[in-house]
């Protein structure tokens, strides 16, 4: 168990970190979603030891271990570049960290052949031992990177962003690959992206960093449908938040009156999700505002519609296996629709107004 | 042990492996070379008589180097000699390197021909001087060929142990350090520039003073600083192509040092040091020497 | 740039201006095969003969024209530049690699290093025979000639190491120090193999440089001289064509080591391709 509590990191007069407090349970997926400039990969150097947090204070197992040098701490982190050692074959990258680690080092030959054939079989690169790192692909090389960290058996493994510099079918491919080399070592893996998809898909659990604080530490699911403030709904990318007033029990917005779920009085934002809202005629009675279609884009499963609303931007998510893809014009005026329940209302602090009926449903 | 004390050991414990990188470096040079050439300025106003020298200070060394036709002119020789190299060496190099950085697309073939303008560094530079010699000599190599082509009657006599000799030798010598640093930075242009500003019409003429010449600027002023910091301080190539004719600052600085005039030997180095380094300052003015790398 | 014309033109340009480069080099060697020991450095040749050749290697007979000091004189030189080159790449890879972080007065550094490469060598040597007067050092070849040669090429193997580490990746040795391996070991595993042909070449430019040093060594050298000193003790009298007999022996020399050197790396990069397509068929 890591335990993170309060780590600040200030670089000159910028914050970077702002007192991120955490717990990182053992055997368990941990996935760290922020956009660029929230702290994440900060909090990662920090953890790993590769930077020294200005105040605050990191225990894995109990013991502190922020002031030990990266060396020392029994942690692996797999970079985003992979970081391969250049002159080095794919075997010799694998067995560095056994033969050469200062605590408990494997000096027999034949177990270290053991132990790095045992993981480069594990991430499939069986029979590319002798291969140089300079003669593999791009998916090869992460899976390399991360069969030298995994070898070493850290207590837990740092990745930063590894999926980022793959192709999006290859990405989708070691996302599951991911899972099942964790699942079958048991290690924890603390996963950093800057991609919602792979921070709601892969962890048990997530944290969404913003401005260099932690705001909100929680199941995939429960982020992905109560996003705690503003800020995480709009992070995720999953949602049309919206500004005005509470008017008469509806919020008002731009002039479109739209329905609150319960006991949201003082709501000040207002988030209804992507794949929440549907397109209708615009004199439709359901039209809860109406909006002049832009364009639209094929997401693979699903189109997402973008349309201007009466307050900027608004995007409609339409799975394709509800229904075929409905073909728009461009200028088209058209109505949105969406049931009361399915709406979140955030008051003027940004947070979210939890309703009674919420509750229930959670 | 608490947060803080940790994190400012640990910043003092990086202070620490930083200043035992640097500390030898910058204490060999502080020793080395700033306590010498300190030492000379100091030197530059003791008392010199015929046989000894003192450390009673005078500005007299200094009166007798601006009041003398001889030292005053090696100064004015020194300047215009270096002149005329660095503008010889910049047009004849110009063209080699726009050639080898532009022209050549191959990195073997531009690496051959830049190995071949390094190569004759392999040899002793002095060897290398004296060589011309009998290439310039009235019985020299250029001589005869002219005759035997029936160019001239008579052997040019001017060719050697002359000033004109001296500036070939030193031209010969130092266009190499004019070359690498521009067929560099040429050799780093984008290719796609160029073509992007003829595909919107732009003649070569243009291209070249547009494009081409601006970025291989700094390059430019590298070789400058080359060929002016060791022209500045030559002595050897005009001692060995002039006949003793020849007088830069540096051969007095020779000829005084042999015959233990310290303290004048001093006023000449401090006065070719001040030359030396507003050359230095103004070329950096043209181009940031740290960004360039 | 493809201009065909112009192509043409500069290609003509750098043919005569490597002529230019050579042609000294030519005479060089021509004259080397001077008539001895009454043939003096001019043209005509009055007799081919390998004279001053066997007068360079002291297997001629005594003659007036003294013979090259080649045993000590080269000795030391080769020592000089030997321990030259250990001292400038040590300094210039501990300072290139405290460049690798910011930090402040490192603006200052950077031209207090390049400074030595910057003044000219008589100056340099002037100062220094000046502060060895004054504290009443004797000058050596080992001592007042040594630092400065280490003053001279410091800054050489420093901005090429520097360049150098601008494309190290760290992130290659964070990955090592994750892997529980110490820094120093890391330094010693990782950093210092990807790094080692720059070492190289700063060493050689240490080396070369060092070897051909002569106007620091005029001043500071003291009496026992290096072989850039002996030659240049030659142009007070008569130069010979032995001068010209070494200058040639000792281009082939510098010619032996560069081809062996470039054949041997050819070689391992025609290996290291040939051990990877091997494999490649392997697995296909």
């Amino acid at each position: 168990m890591m335990e993170l509590e309060g780590l600040t990191k200030f670089y000159g007069e910028t914050c970077a970190l702002r007192g991120v407090s955490l717990t990182i349970e053992d055997d368990e997926y941990l996935t760290l979603l922020g956009p660029s400039g929230s702290g994440k990969s900060t909090l990662l150097r920090l953890i790993a030891g590769l930077e020294q947090p200005d105040s605050g204070s990191i225990r894995l197992n109990g013991e502190d271990i922020a002031s030990l040098p990266p060396h020392r701490r029994g942690l692996g982190i797999v970079q985003q570049n992979y970081a391969l050692f250049p002159h080095m074959t794919v075997f010799e990258n694998v067995a560095f960290g056994l033969r050469w680690r200062e605590e408990n080092p494997v000096t027999e030959e034949a177990e270290i052949t053991k132990r790095v054939d045992a993981m480069l079989d594990l991430v499939g690169l069986s029979g590319f031992e002798n291969r140089g790192v300079g003669q593999i692909s791009g998916g090869q090389k992460q899976r390399v990177s991360l069969a030298r960290t995994l070898v070493t058996e850290p207590r837990v493994c740092l990745l930063d962003e590894p999926l980022g510099a793959l192709d999006a079918n290859l990405r989708e491919r070691m996302t599951l690959e991911l899972r099942r080399i964790r699942d079958t070592l048991g290690v924890t893996f603390m996963h950093v992206t800057g991609n919602e998809h792979e921070a709601l898909g892969m962890g048990d659990r997530m944290i969404v960093l913003d401005g260099g604080a932690a705001v909100m530490i929680a199941p995939p699911e429960q982020v992905f449908d109560r996003p705690q403030t503003v800020r995480v709904a709009q992070v995720l990318n999953a949602y049309n938040i919206l500004q005005g007033r509470v008017h008469e029990g509806r919020f008002d917005h731009a002039g479109s009156m739209l329905p609150l779920p319960p006991n949201s009085e003082g709501a000040m934002h207002y988030a209804i999700r992507f794949d929440a809202a549907t397109l209708v005629p615009p004199d439709d009675p359901t039209a809860l505002i109406r909006a002049t279609f832009i364009t639209s884009e094929f997401t693979g499963g699903g189109v997402t519609y973008f349309l201007r609303g009466p307050d900027g931007v608004f995007e409609v998510e339409r799975h394709l296996s509800r229904a075929d893809p409905q073909v728009y014009k461009g200028g088209q005026e058209l109505g949105i629709s969406w049931a009361a329940t399915d709406a979140l209302a955030f008051d003027s602090d940004g947070e979210l107004i939890v309703s009674s009926n919420m509750r229930g449903a959670a | 042990m608490s947060m803080q004390e940790t994190t400012q050991k640990s910043a003092l414990l990086k202070r620490n492996k930083k200043f035992a990188l640097l500390a030898p470096g910058v204490i060999w040079m502080m020793l080395f070379l700033v306590v010498p050439l300190c030492m000379m300025i100091y030197v530059s106003f003791w008392t010199q008589t015929t046989f000894s020298i003192s450390s009673d200070l005078t500005l007299k060394s200094w009166k007798t180097f601006f009041a003398s036709e001889t030292y005053f002119g090696a100064l004015i020789r020194t300047i215009r000699l270096w002149l005329i190299v660095l503008f010889l060496t910049f047009i004849i190099g110009y063209p080699a390197a726009l050639f080898i950085g532009q022209f050549v697309r191959n990195k073997t073939t531009q690496t051959v021909l830049l190995v071949a303008c390094v190569i004759p560094f392999w040899t002793s530079f002095l060897i290398r001087v004296l060589a011309w010699r009998p290439m310039l000599g009235k019985e020299g190599a250029i001589n005869i060929v002219l005759q035997k082509f029936g160019l001239i009657d008579a052997p040019i006599e001017v060719l050697l142990f002359t000033e004109l000799s001296v500036v070939i030798g030193m031209v010969q010598i130092y266009v190499v350090f004019m070359v690498g640093p521009i067929a560099f930075m040429l050799a780093r242009i984008d290719q796609s520039l160029i073509e992007a500003a003829r595909d919107l019409g732009a003649s070569s003429w243009t291209i070249f003073r547009k494009i081409i010449f601006p970025l291989s600027l700094p390059g430019v002023v590298v070789g400058a600083i080359f060929v002016s910091v060791m022209v500045l301080g030559e002595f050897a190539t005009a001692s060995a192509l002039s006949g003793r004719k020849v007088n830069l600052l540096g051969n007095i600085i020779v000829t005084q040092v042999g015959s233990l005039k310290w303290a004048f030997a001093a006023v000449i180095g401090v006065v070719l040091t001040a030359v030396m380094a507003v050359v230095i300052t103004l070329l950096l003015r043209v181009v940031d020497l740290r960004k360039e790398l | 740039m493809n201009q065909p014309a112009l192509r043409i033109l500069l290609a003509v340009y750098i043919a005569i201006f490597i002529a230019f480069l050579y042609g000294p080099f030519l005479v060089m060697g021509i004259i080397s095969f001077q008539q001895g020991p009454e043939g003096g450095p001019q043209f005509p040749i009055i007799e081919w003969s390998t004279f001053w050749y066997k007068h360079v290697l002291g297997l001629a007979p005594p003659t007036r024209v003294a013979p090259l000091p080649i045993g000590e004189a080269l000795t030391r030189s080769l020592t000089l530049a030997f321990a030259t080159m250990v001292v400038a790449t040590v300094l210039g890879t501990l300072t290139a690699q405290a460049f690798r972080t910011q930090f402040k007065g490192s603006g200052f550094v950077f031209y207090l290093v390049v400074l030595g490469m910057m003044v000219p060598g008589v100056l340099l040597g002037l100062g220094m025979s000046l502060v060895a007067n004054q504290l009443g050092v004797q000058r050596t070849w080992w001592g007042t000639a040594f630092v400065l040669h280490v003053v001279y090429t410091f800054p050489f193997a420093f901005l090429v190491m520097l360049a150098i580490f601008n494309r190290f990746d760290q992130r290659v040795e964070e990955a090592a120090w994750a892997l529980g391996v110490t820094p120093m070991r890391t330094f010693r595993k990782v950093t210092f193999p990807i790094i080692f042909p720059g070492v190289l070449s700063a060493m050689l430019f240490a080396f070369t440089l060092s070897y051909d040093e002569f106007p620091r060594t005029l001043f500071t050298g003291g009496p026992d001289v290096t072989m850039p000193i002996a030659i240049y003790g030659t142009f007070s009298v008569e130069i010979h064509p032995n001068l010209f007999a070494f200058g040639v022996l000792t281009t082939l020399f510098s010619f032996t080591l560069l081809t062996i050197y470039g054949v041997l790396m050819t070689a391992s990069i025609r290996r290291s391709q040939a051990k990877a397509s091997g494999i490649q068929e392997d697995i296909e």
